[in-house]
């Protein structure tokens, strides 16, 4: 199964990739994080002891959780917004520590954590218009620190939104042939 | 607020974290307003005030490699209203892991946001090993005989209203090497196992939500 989250507040690229990846037969399920009641995270640590592997706040994460937690991939697609995702985009993003293995590792030398998602592959799809350099590197280099926290793969894409469906396409066939 | 006050927003959910404790020490040479970032309704007035400072000092956690969504909401906000006539930004970041690329995008991101709305982007610090500090003084961190130092002459720059380079919290912040990383990864395992076991929970079991999907 594929998860697809998507900031729809400023185009429709998420109902978009959908119907690109419905070709690939994959099983599909997308939110729309900007209609979504997600609270910010309060950073209480609860989820990695007091309430292991569940978050305190009662909102739509619930579901959102639910879905991460049985999918093979999951895509964030978002605006690029300051060379990162919108906050739509973050508020999902902060709030999946409640997956996260929070116990430490160590790989190429450094420390990891983990998913407790088994061979979840991470996607990420920014989507602006001319964007500059400095704000395509920061939105790779965040995706490439998610990973390595995260310690899954995954790849991350740049779409610019004046461009045709053609690029959609050929991201969701990356996204589906892994 | 007057043109000429700094605005020191402390973009963490905790008041007496370390965030804000960082903050405080800025404040105690600089003199100027904390200001805690809502965590729910309108950012309108906030905004407002970035208007009126001089100078903005941002200092938040790192959440998944970068500042929280709240914070990227008001940057997005304060983009939407407009109004910035080059007001000096100077960011703080801190997070669990002890290398600065993990962290580092939250100085990006202020830096882009600095560049694309007329403020002057002055620099950052980025604080490795902060969580353990949990809003205890600096003087507790790890590697305090380098991060201190490093840090007040990042105040200074806030004071002087000169521009900070990365390498002031870089040098001042080398990766640990394998032995001690490796020591790291087992002595914070044996505290977060210790922690979940003293609340009923076997760290091993498999997540309730997989176990639902299968």
């Amino acid at each position: 199964m594929i998860t697809i989250i998507s900031d729809d507040s400023r185009g429709d690229w998420g109902s978009l990739l959908e119907d690109a990846l419905l070709p690939t037969g994959r099983q599909l399920v997308r939110f729309s994080a900007n209609s979504l009641d997600i609270k910010p995270c309060t950073g209480c640590s609860s989820c990695s002891g007091k309430t292991y592997g569940r978050c305190v706040m009662k909102d739509d994460m619930h579901l959102v959780v639910q879905k991460i937690a049985g999918c093979q991939a999951l895509v964030m697609l978002s605006p690029v917004v300051f060379g990162g995702v919108s906050h739509h985009i973050k508020k999902v993003m902060d709030r999946i520590a409640v997956l996260g293995d929070p116990r430490y590792r160590m790989k190429d030398g450094e420390l990891v954590k983990g998913m407790r998602v088994p061979g979840l592959r991470y996607y990420m799809i920014g989507v602006g218009n001319k964007l500059s350099e400095a704000e395509q590197k920061a939105f790779l280099a965040l995706h490439t620190e998610n990973r390595k926290i995260m310690d899954v793969k995954g790849q991350a894409f740049i779409l610019d939104s004046s461009m045709d469906k053609s690029g959609l396409e050929q991201v969701a066939k990356e996204i589906s042939h892994e | 607020m007057n043109r000429s006050e700094t605005m020191l927003l402390c973009a963490s959910p905790r008041r007496k974290g370390t965030s804000a404790m960082l903050l405080e020490r800025v404040r105690a040479i600089t003199g100027g307003e904390v200001v805690f970032l809502p965590q729910k309704g309108s950012l309108d007035d906030l905004v407002l005030a970035m208007q009126k400072a001089e100078t903005i000092v941002m200092s938040g956690p790192c959440y998944i490699n970068t500042y929280p969504a709240r914070l990227i909401e008001l940057l997005e906000t304060a983009a939407q209203v407009g109004g910035f006539s080059g007001q000096k930004l100077y960011g703080i970041i801190n997070g669990g892991m002890p290398y600065m690329h993990t962290h580092q995008h939250g100085l990006s991101c202020l830096q882009l946001f600095a560049q694309q709305n007329n403020l002057s982007w002055m620099g950052g610090f980025v604080l490795g090993g902060g969580a353990m500090l949990d809003g205890q003084p600096l003087e507790k961190h790890m590697n305090h005989r380098k991060v201190v130092p490093a840090f007040d002459q990042f105040i200074r720059h806030i004071a002087q209203g000169t521009a900070s380079t990365d390498s002031l919290y870089e040098q001042a912040q080398p990766a640990p090497g394998k032995f001690v990383t490796r020591i790291f990864a087992n002595l914070l395992t044996f505290m977060v196992v210790k922690k979940l076991k003293n609340h009923g929970y076997d760290p091993d079991a498999p997540f309730i939500y997989t176990q639902e999907h299968n």
